[in-house]
């Protein structure tokens, strides 16, 4: 059995959503009542891989929203607790998704291991970064191209290089051949160590690198002062919003410059769940986050492990094992046409 | 997923412990001390009394309540250990109304209600607050405390166990009852707040980790995610 944990995006929302789940009295409470609040295993789904294979999971809300980040005790007891019910559901193995798994992160909650009477196992669960590595890669790979962008001259700039995810995407680009890392990141010290690491790419300050990259991965949120100058950005230009939340695309709004949502899956067929609604998914029977579809094709191989795990543990092999379970598996990464506006764009004059 | 713009830059507070010696840190034991032995004390009483009302039961009854008992006089050794006098007096009065309900409740044979204050609502109450003290109490107490939540969970049981068979005839008593005691819960919880916070277990973490086992309790005896959340909001909302 595979196990998501998701969040809404914000209390707003999480309110509405109540409303429509038939929790009337939560939505009522205010921020004081939801941060007291226990997780919530909302619904159960079988999923079905063109194999024939059939999994089965449960999706659980940790009844944590973004306007709970700054209450770090309670942020770390919400990813906690909402861990150990899928853990006491008996779940195989679960994703971390949205902020859970930053929060896990960036909060150290290895060392927190006991919550309550309950020992948390960490083989059950995984970050799902590995798989969001592949498909940022691929959303790369597949839509460049369709712009006219020829990657073996490219510059690809990595907003986030030296994370987990963007470390791995760097790795990958650097197998597939581009024409040039630009690397981008918050501290100096870990992109200077993956620079070394990689033997390639030039560190550079944001602005410089978007003035520069005909590809830009980001696997960072923006800040929400930042702004991004689009006069200077080289034309056409493919960005692939990786990071958490989405927010990209108010910001990038220009001729011949094409936001695509990175790490973003679509399943063979309808899911028949309602909880990517929740997610605002353009396709919600059938998109998801790919964090989440890591879980589920961990499950229909059979491999309950926590394959992501960790700091920049994402190996090339592993990424090419979960790729080569996601085509089978029937998954396969959002691309421009799959979205509205940019289909639009792509279409010739 | 890593952020360019962490919101989790700053680092987590730490939960250093507290001054045992401190005379606040003495003052506010000797009430939450209190509460914890008077708590044992009337659940030894009310698992005694719900085997009046379940004759076939009364063997496991009598078993529970010793072990109330024994938790109470570990507690009371937990006092002794720190020269801290219980406030039993404080204590008493604390509990008043829910042994109130209980009390009633027993007079008319209402084993559900009975079952609901104490297996369920103080147990649920016990254990979480035991939970969230364990990491911030002396050395003495922490080790008592750690036996005592491990025997807590087979009480929570007991009565999970025997609503669960029951489930289809108890419902409308099991609402009305926790209608009429969970919103106590909240309001004990807020007298022993500024105690509680001066032996570092914050008063939010004492209410989720309640309402964690709470849960957890009510789904075992059958109920859904939905009813629970609607019952919780008795002790929440407003």
């Amino acid at each position: 059995m595979f196990g998501l944990i998701g969040h809404s995006t914000s209390f707003a929302e999480a309110r509405a959503n109540a409303r429509n789940l038939g929790y009337d009295d939560y939505a009522e409470g205010d921020l004081d009542m939801w941060c007291a609040a226990p997780p919530q295993l909302l619904e159960r789904v079988s999923v079905t891989s063109p194999t024939g294979t059939t999994i089965h999971g449960a999706y659980i809300d940790s009844v944590f929203v973004p306007e709970m980040l700054r209450r770090f005790k309670t942020a770390k007891r919400k990813v906690l607790k909402a861990m150990e019910l899928a853990q006491k559901s008996g779940i195989d193995i679960t994703a971390l998704g949205g902020f859970t798994s930053i929060i896990f992160e960036d909060m150290n909650l290895l060392k927190e291991e006991r919550v309550s009477a309950v020992q948390l196992d960490w083989q059950r669960f995984t970050t799902g970064n590995t798989h969001t590595a592949w498909v940022i890669c691929q959303q790369v790979v597949h839509n460049a191209p369709r712009l006219g962008i020829d990657l073996a001259s490219a510059k690809v700039a990595v907003v986030g290089a030296s994370g987990d995810i963007g470390s791995a995407v760097c790795r990958w680009l650097q197998r597939q051949g581009v024409g040039e890392l630009l690397l981008v990141a918050r501290r100096p010290q870990p992109l200077i160590d993956l620079q070394a690491s990689l033997g390639e790419g030039r560190i550079l300050a944001l602005d410089e690198a978007l003035a520069e990259a005909q590809v830009v991965v980001w696997v960072a949120s923006l800040p929400e002062s930042l702004q991004i100058d689009l006069a200077a950005l080289p034309r056409p230009c493919l960005m692939i919003d990786g990071g958490y939340p989405k927010n990209l695309n108010s910001k990038a709004e220009a001729t011949d410059v094409h936001v695509l949502k990175g790490g973003i899956v679509e399943f063979w067929q309808d899911i028949g769940w309602q909880m990517m609604e929740v997610a605002e998914m353009a396709k919600p029977q059938r998109q998801m986050f790919a964090c989440f579809a890591e879980a589920m094709l961990l499950d229909f191989e059979q491999r309950h492990t926590n394959f992501s795990w960790g700091r920049n543990n994402i190996s090339l092999e592993a990424m090419d094992w979960i790729g080569d379970a996601s085509r089978r598996h029937g998954f396969r990464a959002l691309a421009l046409e799959d979205q509205p506006a940019a289909a639009a764009a792509l279409a010739p004059a | 997923m890593a952020t360019l713009a962490s919101p989790l830059a700053a680092s987590p507070e730490g939960s250093a412990l507290p001054n045992f010696e401190s005379e606040a840190y003495k003052d506010a034991y000797s009430r939450i001390n209190a509460i914890v032995i008077e708590g044992e004390q009337e659940a030894h009483d009310n698992y005694v009394a719900i085997g009046t009302l379940l004759p076939d039961q009364a063997e496991e009854l009598t078993r529970l309540a010793r072990m109330e008992l024994k938790h109470m006089k570990g507690f009371t050794a937990c006092a002794a250990n720190l020269g801290v006098t219980a406030d039993m007096p404080f204590a008493q009065d604390f509990f008043a109304p829910l042994r109130n309900n209980f009390q009633a409740a027993l007079a008319e044979g209402k084993v559900v209600t009975c079952l609901l204050i104490q297996a369920i609502l103080i147990e649920a109450f016990a254990i979480s607050a035991y939970h969230i003290y364990i990491p911030v109490a002396d050395p003495f107490a922490r080790k008592i405390t750690e036996g005592v939540v491990k025997d807590e969970y087979t009480h929570l049981n007991y009565g999970q166990e025997w609503l669960k068979a029951n489930l289809d005839s108890i419902r409308e008593e099991f609402e009305q009852a926790n209608r009429d005691n969970l919103p106590l819960v909240r309001t004990m919880l807020d007298q022993v707040a500024a105690d509680a916070a001066v032996l570092h277990m914050d008063k939010e973490d004492l209410m989720a980790d309640f309402l964690s086992s709470y849960q957890e309790a009510l789904l075992e005896i059958g109920f859904t995610g939905r009813e629970i959340a609607r019952f919780a909001a008795a002790a929440l909302v407003g």
